[in-house]
């Protein structure tokens, strides 16, 4: 038998929505005001790392290889890969080990742990709305024309924002037990990287690696961006998860596995959280 | 005025794996090798009740859970059984001091830390140069707190602590570092606390400190409550017991 109560007639000040949203706005802009403080050129280098991803991956796939030509608007094609490819790894590289580095406050102060690892992925996704900004310079140069079914790009948003959330949530709570954890998505990060169809078609892929690497709902949500924005003018590099998982139910396997790792994520935060405190 | 704080038969123990088995390596090596664990037993069926209004003292060797009972009350750390009432607000607050992240400036601290407490944007714009004026630290509330000596950073805790609306104040070994005229400037607030007929429980080493201000004391040697009553009695105890051995 166990129990602590903390009858009251106030509200506790640590709960609701409105506590969440206050936390994660104070402490999501002040640590994505720290990521950048200490450097001379400040946020720039949040457009930086993009960019030289994009400079040198342009180099090598429409100078030097000339495989460009598989795919009309490759610029705008890579661009989008690499924005989200940076932002589902840098997210989950910052929430990953914010438990452990927050431990200091977590053993001082009773909030719910989960503001940790979730303040960390907004700073992130503020740097992914800065970096937004290149995108809108390189469309206009390109002379893209904004379509009514750009709107579903914010439904996508929302999707892997989850998704990178759950990811992220999940293994910042196993990091607190198998320090592990942060070599391994190092590793992943690298793998992913490559086997992700960034910088190439996924079309080239044989069937079964498509249907491997559609199981990832990153890259679902990056296919269903292009495919969205671009307007299906990549043509047989143009594959959504609808096209390798027969049918237009087929987006529902990756949206399910993004559905499996954030509830699963929720649950064990639920169960564990507040043994972080203990366990640091 | 009732009972703010009532604790029956809370035990808390932790386990302390030998090998810390954090590894894949280890997994894969040892399967089947069985974990050790020490146990330590930080706190054994301790019952006690703090009356509202009441200025508590805690005392105790080192590593006698005083600690443990105070994140137990604040919510940080889970009791194994036993049960916590507290009534009213809990000040989040705990050991003074330490909580900040260093590489923030006082003034990120102070907006962090009241925000994560619970305070309102508004709430938090009204209180930020109290804070800033009772701990004197005016003209460094842009520097990083990693330039901050220790009794600044108590001040700091200290003065940010009391911002937050409470009725049960927890403090612990708060006056260890800040220099004399701090602590006076504390004591005063403790005055005003009792006057405003808030609830603390003070955790100290310092037995004049718990015979100046404590209404009862308890005292915990290996988790377990040894005595509790006046902080005369108490602190007799201590002397005779625990400092002569």
């Amino acid at each position: 038998m166990s129990a602590t109560s903390y009858p009251s007639t106030a509200p506790r000040p640590t709960s609701g929505i409105a506590y969440y949203l206050r936390v994660l706005r104070v402490v999501g802009a002040i640590d994505f005001k720290i990521k950048y403080s200490d450097a001379a050129l400040g946020y720039v280098w949040s457009v930086v790392k993009p960019l030289a991803y994009f400079g040198v991956l342009w180099l090598v796939f429409a100078y030097l290889l000339r495989t460009a030509n598989q795919t009309e608007d490759f610029t705008l094609f890579l661009l989008i890969g690499i924005l989200l490819f940076l932002f589902f790894v840098d997210a989950v590289s910052a929430m990953l080990p914010s438990i452990v580095e927050g431990g200091a406050t977590l053993r001082r102060l009773a909030f719910p742990p989960i503001m940790v690892p979730l303040s960390a992925s907004v700073a992130i996704a503020m740097t992914f709305c800065v970096n937004l900004s290149v995108f809108a310079i390189f469309a206009a140069i390109q002379g893209v024309e904004p379509r009514i079914e750009w709107l579903l790009v914010v439904v996508l948003l929302a999707e892997l924002y989850l998704f990178t959330v759950g990811l992220g949530l999940l293994l910042s709570a196993l990091y607190v037990r198998l320090r592990d954890v942060s070599q391994v998505w190092e590793l992943a990060t690298q793998l992913l990287f490559f086997a992700s169809a960034i910088f190439y078609p996924i079309g080239i892929l044989p069937d079964w690696a498509q249907k491997v690497a559609f199981l990832n709902p990153f890259v679902q949500v990056m296919q269903d961006m292009r495919h969205v924005v671009l307007g299906g003018a990549s043509g047989p590099n143009d594959l959504t998860a609808a096209d390798v998982f027969a049918g237009a139910g087929g987006r529902l396997i990756p949206i399910s596995v993004a559905a499996l790792v954030l509830v699963s994520a929720l649950v064990y935060f639920r169960r564990e959280g507040r043994y972080f405190a203990e366990r640091l | 005025m009732g009972t703010a704080v009532e604790v029956s038969g809370l035990s808390k123990s932790f386990r302390i794996p030998h090998e810390q088995h954090t590894f894949f390596k280890e997994y894969f090596v040892h399967p089947f090798r069985r974990r050790t664990y020490e146990r330590n037993d930080a706190l054994r069926n301790v019952t006690f009740s703090v009356e509202a209004g009441e200025f508590f003292g805690v005392i105790g060797p080192n590593g006698s859970g005083k600690s443990t009972l105070l994140r137990i009350l604040a919510g940080i750390y889970v009791p194994d059984s036993g049960v916590v009432h507290v009534r009213g607000l809990l000040s989040p607050f705990i050991e003074l001091g330490v909580g900040f992240n260093i590489e923030l400036t006082a003034h990120d601290n102070i907006r962090m830390n009241g925000t994560l407490a619970g305070l309102t944007k508004r709430q938090l714009d009204e209180r930020f140069d109290r804070i800033l004026e009772f701990s004197e630290l005016e003209r460094f509330v842009d520097q990083k707190l990693k330039n901050f000596s220790s009794g600044m950073l108590v001040r700091l805790a200290y003065s940010i602590a009391i911002q937050i609306p409470f009725d049960v104040l927890l403090l612990d070994e708060v006056l260890a570092v800040g220099d004399e005229a701090f602590q006076e400037k504390c004591f005063a607030t403790f005055e005003q606390f009792k006057a405003e007929g808030k609830t603390i429980v003070f955790v100290s080493h310092d037995l004049e400190l718990m015979e100046r201000f404590c209404d009862r004391c308890l005292l915990l040697t290996t988790g377990q409550v040894q005595a509790l009553g006046s902080p005369r009695e108490v602190g007799d105890l201590y002397r005779e017991h625990v400092l002569v051995g």
